[in-house]
């Protein structure tokens, strides 16, 4: 059961440059209890997507188009009044540095309480009861209710901010870079409380994050961001073992694995392209081994390329061809 | 017997103590460690457990509270200001973040100029010596680049230019902390393939400071691994990775999330955080947190104690 659907979604930044087409037509599903995997390299877009999707971005942000549709209701239209009281209760955010969800000088009981009883109308008995059951599910001690997040361990604190985003028994999480500055031991603790929740909650997510490997470990779904869209997206086995697009074969090469024995790494040559004035055919093709004259003309769509697996490549008929290709380092040489 | 040939930088028994309002942080304790021409040396290590003041002692960034620190062969430990002018230009510092380790205002090539001014190397060689070193880093043509402002380039080609800079002056000691966590994924390959190819050809000795075990096995033949303040660990990367010793070094292994779907996600072998044992005390700093302390790690810290060649740990149970 499809629990968000996103559909040709647009956000434009107005900036002194002029518009910048953040988000171009972004396709994404999420299934209800399944995490996915949002990944790309920096201003893709994919954290302009997830602050969309909670109905919190910038001033400088508008949505020019296309649909969220999440619990069976189209989010774009609903004014800020409908809006508000989806926060928390239905879907809720995890920002990347928990010190910007929780207030430092305030005890975390303070904090949580005031979600719990004044926006989830819990008296403060039942609140207290609640909260203590919250961070019992992150493995946080109950006592640290007490404690303020100063004091608190960077792998507490981010603890600490997925307890209070669970706090009213949202539908949806999305958590933007929850475990990028953790350190390695505590990234994978905090992973394993994510994918725990998912399990006992029956909690859907989407994970915002430039790594993966993280994808790998954490993710069922893995939705690939370029320049503003979703260039492929499926299950994260079909998409990491048989990738479609050439830029996910490249991601595959292009970082290190701790467990394989140092085949060289190819970087993507070049960058992605601005997004005030995007290229009119694919945006991949500037950095693309295998882009062929038409490639530059049109932009591919996003199609079924394998059982519930998406790509947008008009090369997608090629892939396997061209996967045996991106794994040879001179292939992506300029 | 063959002679080792002296190390382009050696630490030995450092020792780092900062004094904050009420406490004393040992952020480094008995540290030894020695780099030849021509080696990478990893430090990896959790956040806070003193990789980077390590780098800084052995850059001479910060004063040591004892130890000695030999640039090839030299005690450097007591020099100061201008006397330690030709050591810095022979150890240089490729910083974290690109993005703010060139000024804003400055030209590609009057940051690249400077340096060279203040190595006081002849103006009439600047020009090929920076023509030279873009060619290294391939940002080619060089002229095409070399009138532009940081804020034109991406953090891949600024990480070039910061690498660029650090190689002119002719250095014997490059030291990277986390050269490209900045950086997207798709072009970090880039930079770490430059530094690979910098050290083989200029024979330069290497220290690269990381949080990732798995960057730190691309660039690395040898690995140290700092927890609270101390080496526990150091060898071979290839024996490290393949058969760690050291509990910690256990963990921090299987931590380490990798790109493939088979994967295993069994608990890992490790209790808490590292704050919750900031105050170790005596014994083994790691005990706390170790699956399999025993008495002993309470009452005695463990030596770094040498358990094949080149390799040394500091666990009672291991060699013991």
């Amino acid at each position: 059961m499809t629990l968000l659907s996103v559909r040709d979604l647009h956000v434009h930044y107005v900036t002194a440059q002029g518009m910048v087409r953040a988000v171009d037509g972004a396709d994404l599903e999420v299934p209800a209890g399944s995490i996915v995997g949002l990944v790309g390299e920096s201003g893709c877009g994919k954290s302009t997507l997830g602050r969309a999707l909670m109905g919190v971005l910038p001033a400088t942000a508008r949505i020019a188009g296309g649909s969220i549709r999440f619990e069976g209701r189209d989010l774009v239209p609903l004014p800020e009044r409908e809006r508000r009281p989806l926060r928390w209760r239905r879907m809720a955010f995890v920002p990347q540095t928990a010190m910007n969800a929780l207030d430092p000088v305030q005890r975390l009981r303070t904090q949580m309480l005031e979600v719990l009883c004044e926006r989830g109308g819990l008296s403060r008995p039942a609140a207290l009861d609640r909260a203590e059951t919250l961070l019992r599910l992150v493995g946080l001690d109950p006592h640290t209710l007490a404690d303020y997040p100063h004091q608190f361990s960077g792998g507490m604190r981010q603890r600490a901010s997925i307890a209070l985003a669970l706090a009213l028994e949202p539908a949806l999480v999305i958590a933007d870079e929850p475990v990028t500055a953790l350190d390695v031991i505590v990234q994978r603790q905090v992973l394993d409380v994510l994918r725990d929740l998912q399990h006992r909650l029956n909690l859907a997510m989407i994970l915002v994050t430039h790594d993966m490997a993280v994808v790998a470990y954490a993710c069922d779904r893995v939705a690939v961001m370029y320049a503003g869209q979703v260039v492929e997206s499926g299950p994260v086995a079909a998409v990491l073992e048989a990738p479609f697009h050439p830029y996910t074969m490249g991601l595959t090469h292009a970082f290190p694995d701790l467990r394989d024995d140092a085949a060289a790494l190819v970087p993507i040559e070049g960058a992605p392209p601005s997004l005030l004035a995007p290229p009119p055919g694919c945006r991949f093709a500037e950095r693309c081994p295998f882009a062929e004259p038409n490639c530059r003309a049109a932009p591919p769509p996003l199609a079924t390329v394998a059982t519930d697996h998406l790509a947008a490549c008009w090369r997608s008929a090629a892939a396997a061809d061209l996967r045996v290709r991106a794994m040879r380092p001179e292939t992506w040489a300029k | 017997m063959t002679i080792e040939p002296i190390p382009v930088i050696a630490g030995e028994a450092l020792a780092k103590t900062f004094r904050l309002r009420q406490r004393t942080v040992h952020a480094v304790q008995g540290v030894g460690l020695a780099v030849r021409a021509g080696e990478a040396l990893g430090i990896v290590g959790e956040s806070g457990c003193g990789k980077t003041t390590t780098a800084r002692l052995l850059l001479r960034l910060e004063q040591p509270s004892a130890g000695r620190i030999r640039f090839l062969g030299e005690d450097i430990t007591d020099r100061h200001g201008p006397a330690l002018l030709p050591f810095r230009a022979r150890a240089q510092l490729v910083f974290q973040n690109p993005f703010d380790a060139l000024n804003p205002r400055f030209t590609i090539r009057r940051s690249l100029a400077e340096p060279l001014r203040n190595f006081g190397i002849p103006r009439a060689e600047h020009a090929e010596r920076i023509e030279a070193v873009m060619r290294r880093v391939r940002l080619l043509p060089a002229a095409a680049w070399l009138e532009r402002r940081p804020h034109e380039l991406s953090g891949g080609q600024l990480q070039r230019v910061v690498l660029a800079r650090a190689l002119l002056p002719g250095p014997k000691l490059i030291v990277a902390d986390e050269p490209v966590s900045m950086l997207d994924v798709s072009v970090r390959a880039g930079i770490l393939n430059l530094l690979r190819t910098a050290r083989d050809e200029l024979g330069l000795a290497a220290i690269y400071i990381s949080h990732d075990l798995a960057l730190i096995r691309y660039v690395c033949e040898r690995t140290a691994v700092m927890y609270l303040g101390r080496i526990v660990e150091e060898g071979p990367t290839a024996a490290l990775i393949a058969a760690p010793l050291h509990p910690y070094t256990r963990a921090l292994i299987a931590a380490v999330p990798v790109p493939r779907v088979a994967q295993d996600r069994a608990a890992l072998p490790i209790l808490g955080s590292l704050s919750a044992t900031q105050a170790a005390g005596q014994g083994c700093a790691f005990r706390a947190r170790c699956p399999v302390a025993m008495p002993r790690c309470a009452a005695e810290a463990p030596a770094l104690r040498q358990v094949a060649p080149g390799h040394r740990v500091a666990c009672h149970l291991v060699g013991a």
